[in-house]
């Protein structure tokens, strides 16, 4: 296998541990857009 | 500062030094001084990415910036998680695959030897002259608050890093990088807590939040499109973007953390960590300085929180003037504060007309107290002229030493000594990687066994003396001082664009692209001298210009001359979406 093939340690592929990542931008993004909405 | 301070201060750097040494033995090669062994786990590799990139003023600016601003600086990141993973399918595999020491040899596998050495050389420009802003700037706001010798600073930090970053090479500098990173996280956390438990006993923490969004401080989020606003989700996104892609992927100091992974994958999860932790950790950092104004609005602040030019104003004609504004601004804060405590009572009575009401007269309040506050500013600039009447960079630590306990004052100069330290390390090791690999190596022919750890030592203590003496000569920059933070962004732009050229145009040859690269950099130069865009866009504007140019050229090249250094090495390594 080659090396840039290689699983990573947790979530079983690279194109969820990916998704992952954004998926916590996306979540910051909404938690800072309420935060605004909330407190201003 | 009291002893205790002294003790936790001078207890926590020597800490970093000796752990920093006692990990970085051993380097017998070039190698492994430059390549740290290439045995990093994704923790050491994501905590020295996090810590390279995290600067002493990033704990001082960034809570100022709250303060003055609001939180909108955090969109800056925006743009680094998508970075981190294009970066993470693209370059992390190729430059492993080519077991390149630096990211500039790749680019004369694609090109030819002058594209890379001019590559390089923009680097090396661009990275010495920030490291000695690096060091330089934070040392200017301890001199001034503490009375410390600005000059002392210099030579203290330069001399701690240069002991373990010089001897032990890559390896050391991540493992003192884990140890900063350590007592940064500690000072900062513990400066929060401690802000927040200042606060007025009927004041709870969302009543805090209530107040510094009622004053603008909590506006995070701005959607409004903007060229000439440096904070808006779309600069923070595009600008941001192609910024954090240039930065990760073809500056040294950055490439060197990941290359030293064990495996794709090791260098892969530190990128990505660093991606995870970034944005939250600078919201974090600003809230901080949020609870700080609320602060302040509970107690009277100084008019202006850096202490130099105030001195100058005093030494001068307007004394008596500054004076009485000082007096009105006094009490200008005592009806803001008035107006805060009507605020919270309301709040906790539950009426929404009272809170509405309350709400617009601290409003109005701080309105009146800004405008006192202006006009002592206005005479400071008049007795400091061309002086930058900006005073954000000293609101946090002035705060921290007026109002934070013993033992806590010393561990966060302690954290901002760590944040000197860590980016200055990760940037000389990178400036002395870059000098061996690139041009000692490459056009000497130097071997990669003992002598080379050893030109490696010798070339880091060089920029290290470099940056030194830069941090010396920056105290006579004055306003300049500025153009030179936004250096990045000046040579970023056009770096990235020789990568992108080489990663995905594949009818560009060396040529093409060595000559659109330079008239790219004298278009950003123009830009930065006549007109008012922006920083963060000349990343766009500086990639876009050497891809296009590129291109351009390459439409007049002699159809299927090969490109002098293209090797086949460079085609192979690529991975099969992206091969030219």
């Amino acid at each position: 296998m080659p090396m840039s093939e290689e699983r990573p340690p947790i979530l079983g592929s690279w194109k969820r541990l990916y998704a992952v990542v954004l998926g916590e931008l996306v979540l910051c993004i909404l938690c800072f857009r309420v935060f605004t909405w909330v407190f201003s | 500062m009291s002893r205790l301070d002294w003790f936790v201060l001078g207890g926590a750097l020597l800490f970093v030094v000796l752990w920093g040494l006692y990990k970085g033995r051993g380097a017998t090669t070039g190698e492994g001084y430059i390549g740290g062994g290439r045995d990093h786990r994704w923790w050491l590799i994501g905590l020295s990415i996090i810590a390279t990139q995290t600067s002493a003023i990033t704990f001082l600016s960034t809570p100022g910036q709250a303060y003055v601003d609001g939180m909108r600086f955090v969109q800056f990141y925006f743009g680094l998680p998508l970075a981190a993973i294009v970066l993470s399918i693209t370059a992390i595999p190729l430059y492993h695959r080519l077991k390149v020491s630096t990211a500039y040899e790749i680019l004369e596998a694609r090109f030819d030897l002058k594209t890379r050495l001019l590559a390089a050389i923009l680097f090396l420009i661009q990275r010495s002259l920030a490291v000695g802003i690096t060091i330089f700037a934070p040392a200017l706001v301890l001199s001034v608050l503490l009375g410390w010798s600005i000059h002392a600073n210099i030579l203290l930090v330069g001399t701690l890093v240069m002991i373990y970053t010089v001897v032990g090479g890559t390896k050391a500098v991540a493992w003192a990088h884990s140890s900063q990173m350590l007592i940064i996280a500690f000072g900062m956390i513990l400066a929060g807590v401690m802000t927040a438990h200042r606060l007025p006993a009927h004041v709870s923490f969302g009543d805090a939040l209530h107040v510094a969004g009622g004053l603008g401080r909590l506006n995070i989020i701005d959607t409004h499109f903007d060229p000439n606003n440096r904070y808006n989700i779309w600069s923070g996104f595009i600008g941001g973007f192609f910024l954090m892609l240039s930065y990760f992927g073809t500056d040294q100091s950055q490439v060197q953390r990941y290359l030293a992974g064990s495996s794709i994958t090791q260098s892969r999860l530190g990128l990505l960590l660093n991606a995870m932790i970034k944005v939250p950790m600078q919201f974090l950092i600003l809230l901080l300085g949020a609870l700080v104004f609320v602060f302040y609005q509970f107690h009277t602040p100084p008019l202006f929180f850096n202490p130099g030019p105030v001195k100058q104003v005093m030494a001068g004609p307007d004394a008596a003037a500054y004076r009485a504004i000082e007096g009105d601004f006094v009490k200008a804060r005592e009806a803001q504060y008035q107006r805060a405590e009507a605020y919270v009572t309301a709040r906790h009575g539950g009426d929404a007309g009272a809170i509405a009401a309350t709400k617009l007269q601290l409003q109005q309040a701080h309105a009146d107290s800004e405008t006192v506050r202006k006009k002592g500013v206005a005479l400071i600039e008049k007795a400091n002229p061309g002086t930058n009447p900006s005073d954000t960079n000293y609101i946090f630590l002035a705060y921290v030493l007026s109002v934070l306990p013993a033992g806590l004052v010393g561990l966060v100069i302690a954290a901002v000594f760590s944040g000197s330290m860590s980016s200055m390390s990760g940037e000389i090791s990178a400036l002395g990687a870059t000098t061996v690999v690139d041009l000692w190596r490459r056009l000497i022919g130097g071997s990669q066994g003992v002598r080379e750890v050893w030109v490696g030592r010798i070339a880091t203590f060089a920029w290290g003396c470099f940056a030194m003496a830069f941090a010396e000569y920056a105290a006579r920059l004055g306003s300049l001082i500025e153009a030179v933070n936004i250096l990045g962004s000046l040579f970023y732009g056009t770096i990235l664009g020789i990568f992108i050229t080489a990663f995905y145009v594949k009818r560009v040859r060396g040529g093409a692209a060595f000559y659109a690269a330079l008239v790219a950099e004298a278009g950003v130069l123009v830009c930065f001298k006549v007109t008012r865009i922006s920083f963060l866009w000349y990343n766009v504007i500086g990639c876009l210009a050497v891809v296009g140019l590129a291109y351009g050229f390459s439409l007049f090249q002699a159809p299927g001359a090969p490109s002098q250094g293209a090797g086949d090495g460079f085609k192979v390594a690529l991975p099969g979406s992206l091969e030219p």
